[in-house]
């Protein structure tokens, strides 16, 4: 336990960058998942197949591969990305398809006589769906955003395996340090709980 | 003002509108009647394009929509028929994340870049005439359901109309509401709104209709003077309705 409180200042510090990497990512999934949902009710064929196969490509492959993937195998492209700058678009782009289908959920719960009311008065497709569809459909999209972004929080822990110091890898760092498991462990699994029920 | 000609419309195989043509001039209200499933509704949405007609050709004000004009040529011009056509749905439709004068003020705003001020000096007459300026800030779940209605003839009224459309305006209301609603719409009519409703109201189409549109199965079976109409309907089609709707 003195081994935990000793070293409470370099958790703290993974806690942060597990922090940082969730609110970064989520913000750029909420602007992918957004852009996805309305592509696959409003896009042509073409556009709505795009945004469907992404959908469900990134929920059909583990995060641990995308993330990988992203960081590892652009290599062979020339493609080098640091840890952390892996990390945020690895996860952005994994929850941008959870979001996606939070969106899409929330917009089709919208009545389609709110559609109609606003192009009856001269609005655009588009006029319609930013100032009458989009604000209802947040609201509806709340309690659904809400797990996805608890999901994404715990999800974070994936990326130590590129090395980037967040809480998962601050403790197996700390482990390899003092050769003990559980005070550590411990120690983040409840700070990971902590984080989930604070948001 | 409006020419109809050979409008037809299909769900699928099912023919709700068949071959529809007449003209409704300037400053007429015209109350469509007819059991439901006639197509009413389908014939007054056609009008504004929140359907899609499967054949034929409307001119609302000059601006022509034709069922085989090109996606671009059709959504020009049903934009520029909109701008100049109100519609007030059964079901209010009134934005629920926005308070009632923003409903108001939400299109002249958005479709026509008007200045706010200007939209929202609008709005409070507007609201003032359909009786509800104590209520311009509150938000449409705390008003009733014909305080709302008003509230969407103001929004409708709101881009300045050449004319308006009334979706079975009173039938979601509770029947002490159905008056103020009708009273609004009348006093539109005593100004000269070119106005097609339809409705299931007998005696406000009887008393302030200038012509009768009654359907049955997709067609007009009767295009007559109100009085004419309900006093002696010249179809079987026509008299069966009447019978059944004034008979209890």
């Amino acid at each position: 336990m003195d081994l935990v409180l000793e070293n409470i200042p370099f958790l703290l510090k993974g806690a942060y960058y597990t922090l940082l990497i969730t609110v970064v990512s989520m913000f750029f999934g909420l602007i992918i998942g957004l852009l996805a949902a309305i592509a696959r009710i409003k896009g042509n064929r073409f556009v709505r197949n795009v945004a469907r196969a992404y959908v469900s490509i990134i929920r059909g492959t583990p995060p641990l591969v995308q993330i990988v993937i992203v960081y590892y195998g652009l290599v062979d492209y020339g493609i080098e990305l640091g840890p952390l700058t892996a990390a945020y678009i690895a996860l952005s782009i994994n929850i941008g398809a959870y979001v996606s289908e939070a969106f899409r959920g929330a917009i089709q719960s919208v009545p389609k006589g709110q559609t109609e009311a606003a192009l009856a008065t001269g609005m655009t497709e588009k006029q319609a769906m930013r100032r009458i569809i989009i604000p209802q459909a947040i609201r509806y999209a709340i309690p659904p955003l809400g797990n996805t972004f608890v999901g994404m929080l715990k999800e974070t822990s994936l990326v130590s395996v590129i090395a980037v110091t967040e809480l998962m890898r601050s403790a197996q760092l700390l482990v390899a340090q003092y050769y003990v498991y559980m005070p550590f462990y411990l120690s983040i699994g409840i700070m990971y709980w902590l984080m989930s029920n604070s948001y | 003002m409006i020419d109809i000609k050979g409008l037809y419309k299909n769900y699928g195989s099912h023919q709700v509108l068949k071959n529809l043509n007449l003209t409704i001039p300037a400053h007429q209200v015209v109350a469509v009647i007819g059991p439901s499933g006639s197509g009413k509704s389908t014939f007054l949405r056609c009008i504004n394009g929140l359907e899609e007609m499967t054949q034929g050709k409307i001119t609302v004000n000059g601006h022509e929509i034709d069922a085989n004009a090109s996606k671009k040529v059709w959504q020009k011009a049903i934009y520029a028929i909109r701008q100049e056509t109100g519609m007030v749905f059964q079901q209010f439709n009134l934005y629920p994340h926005k308070t009632v004068i923003e409903n108001v003020t939400e299109a002249p705003i958005v479709v026509k870049k008007m200045q706010k001020e200007k939209a929202y000096t609008i709005a409070s007459a507007l609201l003032k005439r359909v009786g509800l300026s104590d209520k311009e800030n509150v938000y449409p779940s705390q008003l009733s359901g014909g305080q709302q209605q008003r509230v969407a003839i103001a929004r409708a009224l709101a881009m300045e109309p050449k004319l308006m459309l009334f979706d079975e305006p009173t039938s979601a209301l509770d029947p002490e509401l159905v008056g103020e609603v009708l009273k609004v719409m009348k006093s539109l009519a005593e100004e000269g709104m070119t106005m097609i409703i339809v409705t299931h109201e007998m005696n406000f189409a009887k008393n302030v209709a200038d012509r009768i549109l009654f359907m049955a199965d997709g067609v007009i079976v009767e295009d007559a003077n109100p009085k004419a109409f309900f006093k002696r309907p010249q179809t079987n089609r026509a008299q069966q309705f009447l019978q059944q709707v004034t008979e209890f």
